[in-house]
């Protein structure tokens, strides 16, 4: 009996000593992680998710923010599906989407609004031994991925980039497997150069891709490409430049080949200046002319979401108005040009109707 | 019967193939043996020694930042108390039913029921966690938003049937005579149950909800739904969502940047190192206490 | 079962005495609350993923599970290439993975001298301990560019005229690294329950066929493969059930394509691993519910998956104790 109760009071003390040390464990990590780690801000927390395109630059305003004001900004680069789909469902205070809301889901936000506050380029970026920027063409894109041109060392890639010698070496597509306002972008600019594209996959934030393989995430892509010799992808400028991964000219409507910096969104910017009801602006594939001659054709807004209606308007509404404002001086180094005055006059129009 | 010489048994040619299939079989089965343990070195060893670099002091009190610049110091704080945190909770919800279950299940169910009810607790082990994740996500998360309780629910789940199993087949080795003889002196069933059966169980559930915490603490789907929104800073609260190391080691994986695969790595070796001593620790507890309750007979 | 429980008399009259009855009544209650929860848990996910999940299959019917095309733009959504590639994947998992499973326990049980057999069982656990999100890193950054530099020539080189090795593989997210993930996730499922089988196995019948001068192979083949046959059917088929419910592994190796390829070397995707992918980006609510439709499929799945094997648990189980 004496051995019974013995065995008996070793396994309590056993299961006793064990949770001591896992509350002890939890109350040192958290006490430890909340002094060493970025503290929780006391002025207040608003948190978004979204788009992985204007990331880079929403985590330069997350820093400067919380410096100039003390409220702390979460962000999530989930994708633009993604950013839609938590505003419509109020996972989020705000969301991020390149790709502008269409009526339904307007509808199925039941009460929200989206402005244009970021503007960059999407860039073609590929994996080979060759030198940076090659010429490329959008119908010859659009029947890459399509599958209809395999090879690198095909004779149209070859024709417009005469003196480049390039290797004969199999073409692997690479496309955004997420929700991704990037791909709604890039395939609004298939849609204007391809026709076979437009009627056979079209565009949105996910298509039906006849070919190649899928990553998660602008970041995704650009780890696959660096990965895979003879990959091609699309994702913000910015990531073709973090990653050091080259990225080709497109050929503009003006027949130049042009480069995704700031002179090339500049250009393409002014392609469309009038805002529609729900404040679109559409800059893909600009008209030829003499305005236009420096403009590179896959340029894009993307837009902040937000509920008409929301808890922490008193947060939200002086964040995307210092983001529409301040937060641009920190684009450029990110290759994200500074959205000109009117959309800046909209944004702030828009924001007023936004009360808690 | 035939003059006919007696058959050699030892050296006839149909005992010489058969010993040669015997053979190779024996090497083929040795061959798997080490193929499974070679695969294991392998990943695990990856895993040591890509992590190993990465795991300093930052990892565990640094956060991430996404516009870290190259000198900047970041980590998974964050993520290592949300996962304690997600997980504390979840033994928390699931511990307590699982016993209750496994209790009802094996002192007091009529054989039908038990039968019945056992099989629901299997089946239930069989659900996939993404499908469980999406239930979860559309029973508490869609219109109401993330938060770490969420997270813990779903994994709760997961581990309920583990539990009870767990508690289960401990309860069925506690030897009838303790029963029998605390009726007999007067006590009631509650009685009974409670002091006399579950103390000699309570090695058997420590094991058990060790394994299943251990399971649990790598799963990623149902954090995929209820609980990724969450910010870099170092969170306690379960009404928000907290991060997680299972999900910084997916969104890390996917990166391109080399310093956040790192990362990965590091994040991987601590979760696997906490789930290989949690499952090695409560197979050793659980041997030495099996032997022990079996012993007493 | 505890037989004190269920006497007639003695402590059953004792209960009805009434002194104790407050104390067993309350016990009674709540262990069967919570017993219950584990059937309730059931029937709520079958009805909140049927509930979310009705609009799309109440548009495309059982034609859902042949469609092959996943186009948000057309408003199409179908099962049909998720189906074939979760049967690729978790098919050519099991291929490999139970012969090597069943020779695993095998060797833990016939084959190894006694100190090997705990050490080696207990490094075959450890593999089942592996998270999954873990092997999908080792997949991701390991295993995919092995494939790609060196597996995967070797043997398109030898065996290209396979069609399942037809093409060279030239990103490390393909198939063929979901089948090996796969299969090195269930192998300990697999092996863990025919070990507990092969130990199951009556000694004198296996003493009997080695009197009878049988080789240790034949005795497997002859004496513990026939009276295990069930339970190894219910391991495979829990094999299975893992193989095809893994989202996050699969999801991070095998490249996310819509498209039914012959080559193992081409990317590819399954019914979880498109759920993973895709939920939390979707943006309309056809595409939301057709993902939904898929884990209903999963669900199904899984569940007569699930039975099935613990019905054969069962009835092996009794045959044996009546045996």
């Amino acid at each position: 009996m004496r051995g019974l109760l013995q065995s008996k009071m070793k396994s309590r003390l056993a299961a006793a000593t064990g949770l001591l040390v896992a509350i002890s464990a939890v109350a040192a990590f958290g006490v430890g992680g909340a002094q060493a780690g970025s503290a929780r801000s006391s002025a207040g927390e608003i948190n978004g998710a979204g788009a992985t395109f204007p990331a880079p630059l929403i985590a330069v305003w997350q820093q400067r923010y919380k410096a100039v004001r003390g409220v702390e900004v979460n962000y999530n680069a989930i994708g633009s599906g993604g950013g839609i789909s938590a505003i419509t469902n109020k996972t989020v205070d705000f969301g991020a989407s390149d790709a502008p809301l269409s009526p339904d889901q307007f509808s199925a936000c039941n009460g929200c609004v989206q402005l244009p506050w970021v503007l960059s380029a999407t860039s073609v970026m590929y994996n080979m031994p060759l030198k940076n920027n090659v010429h490329m063409t959008g119908p010859i894109l659009a029947d890459i991925y399509l599958g209809k041109i395999k090879k690198w060392n095909d004779a149209r890639i070859k024709r417009i980039n005469p003196g480049v010698s390039i290797p004969d070496q199999e073409i692997t597509v690479v496309y955004r497997s997420d929700g991704s306002g990037t791909t709604y972008n890039f395939t609004s600019y298939l849609n204007t150069v391809s026709r076979e594209w437009k009627s056979r996959v079209g565009r949105g934030t996910t298509v039906n891709w006849p070919t190649g393989v899928g990553a998660r995430g602008s970041s995704g892509v650009s780890g696959v490409i660096s990965r895979t010799p003879g990959a091609i992808g699309y994702a913000d400028i910015a990531y073709a430049l973090k990653n050091k991964l080259k990225f080709f000219s497109m050929q503009n409507r003006a027949g130049r080949f042009t480069r995704p910096g700031l002179v090339g969104i500049r250009a393409a910017s002014l392609a469309d200046r009038k805002f529609s009801p729900t404040n679109e602006l559409s800059i893909v594939n600009p008209p030829p002319g003499k305005r236009f001659l420096k403009a590179y054709p896959i340029c894009t807004y993307s837009y902040v979401l937000l509920r008409i209606q929301s808890s922490k308007a008193a947060l939200l509404k002086p964040f995307v108005t210092w983001a529409l404002t301040a937060g641009q001086q920190f684009g450029p180094s990110l290759v994200f040009q500074p959205v000109p005055a009117y959309v800046v006059a909209r944004g702030k129009a828009t924001l007023r109707k936004v009360h808690s | 019967m035939s003059a006919a010489p007696a058959p050699d048994l030892f050296r006839s040619e149909r005992i010489r193939r058969r010993r040669a299939v015997n053979l190779i079989v024996e090497l083929l089965a040795t061959g798997a043996a080490l193929l499974a343990v070679g695969v294991l070195v392998i990943v695990v060893g990856s895993v040591a020694k890509r992590g190993a670099g990465a795991l300093n002091w930052d990892f565990f009190t640094k956060t991430p930042d996404f516009a870290a610049l190259p000198g900047q110091p970041t980590g998974a704080a964050n993520a290592i108390v949300g996962t304690l945190v997600i997980v504390g909770l979840a033994v928390l919800m699931a511990l307590p039913v699982g016993i209750l279950t496994a209790i009802y299940l094996n002192e007091l169910a009529p054989r039908r029921v038990a039968n019945v009810l056992t099989l629901a607790l299997d089946v239930l082990n069989g659900i996939p966690a993404i499908v469980l994740g999406i239930f979860v996500f559309v029973l508490f998360v869609n219109g109401h938003g993330q938060a770490a309780w969420k997270a813990s629910f779903a994994l709760a789940v997961l581990m309920l049937p583990l539990v009870a199993r767990a508690t289960q087949e401990v309860l069925a080795l506690v030897p009838d005579s303790f029963r029998e003889a605390s009726l007999a002196l007067g006590a009631a069933k509650w009685r009974t149950t409670l002091s006399v059966v579950l103390p000699q169980t309570v090695g058997g559930i420590v094991t058990g909800a060790t394994l299943a915490t251990a399971r649990i603490a790598g799963e990623t789907a149902p954090l995929l739904f209820t609980s990724s929104l969450a910010g870099n800073a170092v969170g306690h609260d379960p009404r928000e969502p907290l991060s997680s190391l299972p999900l910084f080691i997916f969104t890390s994986a996917e990166q391109a940047d080399p310093k956040l695969h790192e990362q990965a790595w590091a994040a991987a070796l601590v979760l696997i190192g906490f789930v290989l001593l949690a499952s090695l620790i409560a197979r050793a507890f659980a041997a030495r206490s099996r032997r022990r309750l079996t012993g007493e007979l | 079962m505890s037989v004190a429980s269920r006497s007639a008399t003695g402590p059953a009259a004792f209960k009805r005495r009434g002194r104790f009855r407050g104390g067993d009544a309350l016990l009674y209650v709540v262990t069967l609350a919570a017993a219950l929860c584990g059937l309730v848990l059931l029937g709520l996910v079958t009805r909140e993923l049927i509930t979310e999940a009705w609009p799309a299959m109440h548009k495309f019917g059982l034609h859902f599970l042949t469609t092959q095309a996943w186009d948000p733009n057309k408003k199409l959504f179908g099962a049909g290439t998720f189906i074939f590639g979760t049967a690729l994947t978790s098919f050519g998992a099991l291929l490999l993975a139970t012969p090597i499973s069943i020779a695993i326990a095998l060797f833990l049980t016939e084959l190894a001298p006694r100190g090997v057999r705990s050490a080696v069982g207990v490094l075959v656990d450890m593999l089942a301990a592996v998270p999954s999100v873990v092997l999908g890193l080792w997949g991701i950054l390991v295993l995919g560019p092995f494939i790609v530099n060196t597996l995967g020539p070797a043997l398109h080189g030898t065996l290209g005229w396979l069609p399942i090795f037809s093409t060279k593989p030239s990103v490390g997210s393909n198939v063929f690294a979901a089948i090996l993930i796969l299969t090195i996730m269930i192998v300990p499922i697999i092996s863990s329950i025919c070990r507990e089988l092969f130990l199951g196995v009556p000694q004198e019948l296996k003493d009997g066929a080695l009197a009878l001068g049988a080789t240790r192979w034949e005795v497997a083949r002859g004496v513990t493969f026939p009276y295990a046959r069930a339970g190894i059917a219910a391991a495979v088929i829990l094999g299975l059930g893992r193989a095809v419910g893994e989202a996050i592994a699969v999801t991070q190796v095998i490249g996310n394509a819509v498209a039914i390829h012959g080559s193992l070397f081409l990317p590819g995707d399954t019914l979880a691993s498109r759920i993973a992918s895709q939920y939390i980006g979707a943006d309309t609510k056809l595409q939301v519910e057709s993902l939904v439709y898929l884990a209903v499929i999963l669900l199904v799945f899984s569940l007569v998956a699930n039975v099935l094997a613990q019905i054969i648990v069962r009835r092996v189980a009794s045959r044996h104790r009546a045996a």
